[in-house]
């Protein structure tokens, strides 16, 4: 008893200091109670460091490195004064920004018409905010060549003469294909904004503009912020419609490629990487670390009396209009996708074909495809749902460290850790290049985060008396994972990696650097059909893309409706 | 009491295959708190809502000051809600939630700080501006939502069940102080809530609501001592619904009423007789706490009977008694057992019971 109150009455800076290593150090003996996860643990951290931070990594020591052996900011220095590579800089910021506003913006009025517009429209504009999911985002790329290209379907009708190549294009389409996103973040915060608060307002007199300015917009701010983040980055990282769509624009993803597969410049290539990877790290840090939560909690409560809300059509017909546009375009390129596919040459000849299907290269690339995905999609699963778990439930000293090591795999730009990949096992030990074993390495490590997530957020619903209690009947830790946990987690499990295997199927980016004529994936294949002007096929190549991600995300919605787990919407 | 402030005339609302409220007529006047009480689902919160122009009537109509509110939005209403949950601008702080009506109005900036200081003191939360509402108590940020909506100086001032999130003690401390703000500030108001002891101690007339209709109008007074129908009988208090024979009395100015264990001599009840010389099937509605027990002494007087005591509760302010007559149950809420005793439970007793009986007809 007098032992307690000493204790507390001498708790000053050093002994809370020293109270906390104490706790350091209880962590790490419990961790060696269980070796089996520690060993485990440790492997899988040996992993994430050989295969994501040694990519990452190797590109900033190559960007140092003029020659062999040397370290000098010269390549930077030649980097700012030839225009033709900051030029790349300067335009993927101002690309990231503009498709950032235009994508938030374009995502916050279909988020609001769905949860406060006229509600028999909420569905379908749901349905058309989510349909580009589906679809690899480079197909859009090919649609709009199809539409709106030097020979296009659209240019041709209208005499047009404008081209649709370059800044108008990518924007275009980068705002399809990052609507999704943009609309399930902003979406996600509308829907658990207390419409009381608006009624509210209202109530307090204020008019419809009003209460979007003073109430809506602010309470939804943390999310919409998110969104806007998160758009950003994955504009800049955007790879696949520069490509297609870019009319040769200058980019850091697209000619950080070009300077390393075209020109063989890898010491060009790793400088423009890290201008991809400064603006990428630094935003998702705050995205994840300083916007913590984006709900908005209301201050005390009780729901059951506040009902949806309807908002007035001052505000709802402007956004209609804005919602009509997006959606015709949407709806258009899709169909494009698909009449192409069928279609012998639009706008030239069109004959119903199913040639485009049947060309022997696009199977071909099909079925590598789905072989490599499967197999990343496995990694992806199986490694992040075990390091989930030991981050989530042993307390292993510096996992907070490993869990940021092995996001970065998300947060880097794809580009960077195809370069990564290609620079780092090009020569033994691990002398990987042109294997497919490279490929599934390198997308399960770029998905492993999302599975790891999953695994995280799932882990935290579940009661750690369970755990305790399988233990407490005598079960080992190995057998308490096996029998209590996986089978309570198993949803995150499935849905991460239906997940990974659906983004594998449709990535292009990180793989551009890896594929080789042996060893080619569906998806480059319609980059370099649309480079070639073989659009039809590469429609037909997309449409088989579309079908099997539409089947992926049937089973990942199914995932959700069984288990109340969804991993697009992460929660 | 004022003139007629709010009148509602069969106002109907549908969701779907509900009618949450059907048909409900009703007026409110100047200066008065009108309190709608029923069971969760009756449709009282609806109702609240048509008026605050949350939602739109499908048929019927309501007037304030006459004119009808048909198609005129919740902003352009004289009128304003105090919500449940009390949805506080969690983004803005205190003052500025009380402001947020007045600059909608585009008020000049020092009237507006003025009446919002004004508004903090009248509900006692001076100083309190600058804080969020998240670092207010419950009861503190009830006050906020309150001063919020007075800002506005509403025809009439809608709450729903402004009380239900606050802890007990709390809550009746909160009763006393709207009471006072409504009386000191003769405000208009309605109110919603299922909380009886609520309605009784707030309200200068209750409406009590089932099925989306209003079932009685009426003071606290009425709908206890004189409810209309079975429901609000049982629905307010605890209650004996006895039923028997009425018939007119030896002398004209009683009658007799025949139960199960006896015959009662009633002055002359106007309802539900009406005047007529015939005798009627009627239920009598006796309140617990109207009946008296004591012990049994030959003879019995006027309306007194013998029962044994089956059952017996000690509550504190109260023993709640089950008394058996002829067998069957009664039940009596005796105040004062310390003076007045305690009767053990199988104990023989005399049940005394009034002259003056409320009675509803019978079932069916
Ligand atoms: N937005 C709505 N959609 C469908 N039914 C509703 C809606 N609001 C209320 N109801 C139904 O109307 C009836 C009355 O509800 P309400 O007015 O909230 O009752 P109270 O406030 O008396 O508890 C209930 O049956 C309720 O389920
Ligand atoms: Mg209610």
């Amino acid at each position: 008893m007098s032992d307690q109150t000493l204790t507390v009455a001498t708790t000053t800076p050093w002994a809370s200091a020293r109270s906390r290593l104490a706790g350091l150090g209880a962590e790490a003996r419990a961790a060696a109670r269980d070796p089996a996860f520690l060993a485990v643990g440790i492997l899988l951290t040996g992993l994430v460091l050989v295969f994501t931070v040694l990519p990452i990594g190797t590109v900033l020591i190559r960007s140092l490195q003029p020659k062999e052996g040397m370290f000098t900011w010269e390549n930077f220095l030649e980097f700012f004064s030839r225009r033709a590579y900051y030029r790349a800089l300067i335009n993927s910021l101002i690309l990231s920004t503009a498709s950032m506003v235009l994508v938030t913006t374009t995502g916050f009025v279909m988020a609001y018409l769905c949860t406060r517009g006229p509600r028999v429209l909420r569905g379908p504009l749901t349905f058309i905010s989510l349909l580009p999911f589906v679809a690899p985002p480079f197909a859009f790329s090919v649609a709009l060549i199809i539409l709106g290209g030097r020979r296009g379907f659209v240019t041709q009708l209208l005499g047009l003469n404008v081209s649709i190549y370059g800044w108008p294009g990518v924007l275009l389409v980068q705002v399809v294909s990052f609507l999704p996103i943009a609309f399930l973040l902003i979406e996600n915060v509308l829907v658990s904004l207390d419409p009381s608060l608006e009624d509210a307002a209202d109530d307090l007199g204020a008019r419809p503009e009003r209460i979007l300015r003073t109430v809506t917009i602010p309470l939804a701010w943390p999310g919409t912020l998110k969104a806007a983040l998160l758009v950003f980055i994955l504009a800049i990282a955007d790879f696949g419609n520069p490509m297609i769509i870019g009319g040769g624009m200058s980019l850091l993803a697209t000619d950080a490629y070009s300077l390393a597969v075209g020109e063989q410049n890898l010491r060009m290539a790793s400088v423009l990487s890290v201008f991809l990877v400064i603006p990428s790290l630094f935003l998702f840090v705050i995205h994840r670390y300083l916007l913590r939560e984006t709900r908005v909690t209301t201050i005390t409560g009780n729901l059951a009396s506040s009902q949806s809300r309807r908002s007035s059509p001052i505000i709802l017909i402007p956004m209609l209009a804005v919602a009509a546009v997006v959606g015709l375009v949407i709806l258009a390129l899709f169909g494009v996708i698909f009449v192409g596919a069928f279609t012998e040459a639009i706008g030239v000849r069109n004959r119903f074909t199913l040639a485009h299907f049947v060309s022997q290269f696009g199977l071909q690339y099909l079925w590598t495809s789905i072989k490599m995905a499967l197999s990343a999609g496995l990694l992806a699963a199986v490694g992040g749902i075990v390091l989930a778990y030991i981050l989530e439930r042993k307390r292993i000293p510096g996992r907070g460290a490993v869990e940021f090591l092995a996001l970065l795999g998300l947060s880097v730009p794809g580009t960077v850790l195809g370069l990564g990949y290609l620079l780092a096992f090009h020569n033994p030990p691990l002398a990987l290049t042109g294997t497919l074993l490279i490929m599934v390495l390198n997308t399960g490590f770029r998905e492993l985060p999302a599975a790891m997530e999953a695994g995280m957020s799932k882990l935290r619903q579940l009661d750690v008396a369970l755990e305790e209690a399988s233990a407490d009947l005598g079960v080992g830790p190995v057998g308490t994972f096996l029998k209590v946990v996986i089978p309570n987690i198993g949803s995150a499990f499935m849905a991460g990696l239906i997940y990974a295997f659906m983004t594998g199927m449709i990535t292009v980016s990180a793989i551009a650097f890896l594929v080789s004529p042996g060893a080619n994936l569906a998806s480059i294949y319609i980059l370099q059909l649309a480079e070639m002007g073989y659009l039809g096929e590469g429609c037909a190549v997309s449409v088989m893309l579309i079908l099997i991600v539409f089947i992926c995300v049937v089973g990942l919605k199914w995932i959700a409706r069984r288990t109340g787990f969804d991993i697009i919407r992460g929660r | 009491m004022g003139d007629t402030v709010l009148e509602l005339v069969d106002v109907t609302k549908r969701f779907g295959a509900v009618a949450a409220v059907a048909g409900a007529s009703g007026a409110v006047h100047g200066g008065e708190l009108v309190t709608f009480l029923g069971p969760s689902g009756c449709g009282k919160t609806t109702l609240l809502r048509l008026v605050g122009g949350f939602l739109e009537a499908d048929g019927g109509s309501i007037l304030l000051e006459g004119k009808p509110l048909h198609g005129v939005p919740p902003h352009r209403r004289d009128t304003a809600m105090v919500f449940q949950n009390y949805a506080l601008f969690p983004h803005l702080s205190v003052a500025d939630n009380v402001a947020y009506g007045l600059k909608a109005r585009r008020l000049p900036r020092g009237e507006i700080t003025a009446r919002v200081e004004e508004l903090l003191k009248t509900v006692q939360l001076e100083g309190f501006g600058e804080r969020r509402p998240h670092q207010l108590s419950g009861g503190q940020q009830q006050r906020v939502a309150l001063a919020r909506a007075l800002s506005i100086q509403p025809k009439v001032l809608l709450l729903d069940e402004p009380l239900s999130n606050l802890d007990a003690a709390l809550r009746v401390a909160m009763r006393a102080e709207i009471r006072r703000l409504q009386t000191a500030l003769h405000l208009t108001v309605i109110l919603v809530t299922h909380d009886q002891e609520e309605a009784i101690s707030m309200s200068d007339r209750i409406a009590i609501m089932r099925h989306g209709r209003f079932e009685q109008v009426g003071s606290p007074l009425d709908v206890y001592e004189s409810p209309a129908t079975e429901f609000v009988a049982t629905f307010i208090g605890r209650v004996n619904l006895i039923p028997g024979r009425l018939s007119p009395g030896p002398e004209p100015s009683h009658a007799t009423f025949d139960t199960w264990f006896g015959t009662l001599t009633l002055r002359a009840p106007a309802s539900p007789l009406g005047g007529s010389s015939n005798s009627s099937e009627v239920r009598a509605v006796i309140r617990p706490e109207r009946v008296l027990l004591a012990l049994p002494r030959e003879p019995l007087p006027r309306n007194t009977f013998r029962g044994e005591v089956a059952e017996s509760t000690y509550t504190g302010q109260v023993v709640r008694y089950t008394v058996l007559l002829q067998g069957k149950p009664l039940r009596v809420d005796a105040w004062d057992p310390v003076r007045v005793g305690r009767f053990p439970e199988g104990s023989a007793v005399a049940v005394q019971f009034p002259e003056a009986l409320h009675l509803l007809p019978a079932e069916g």
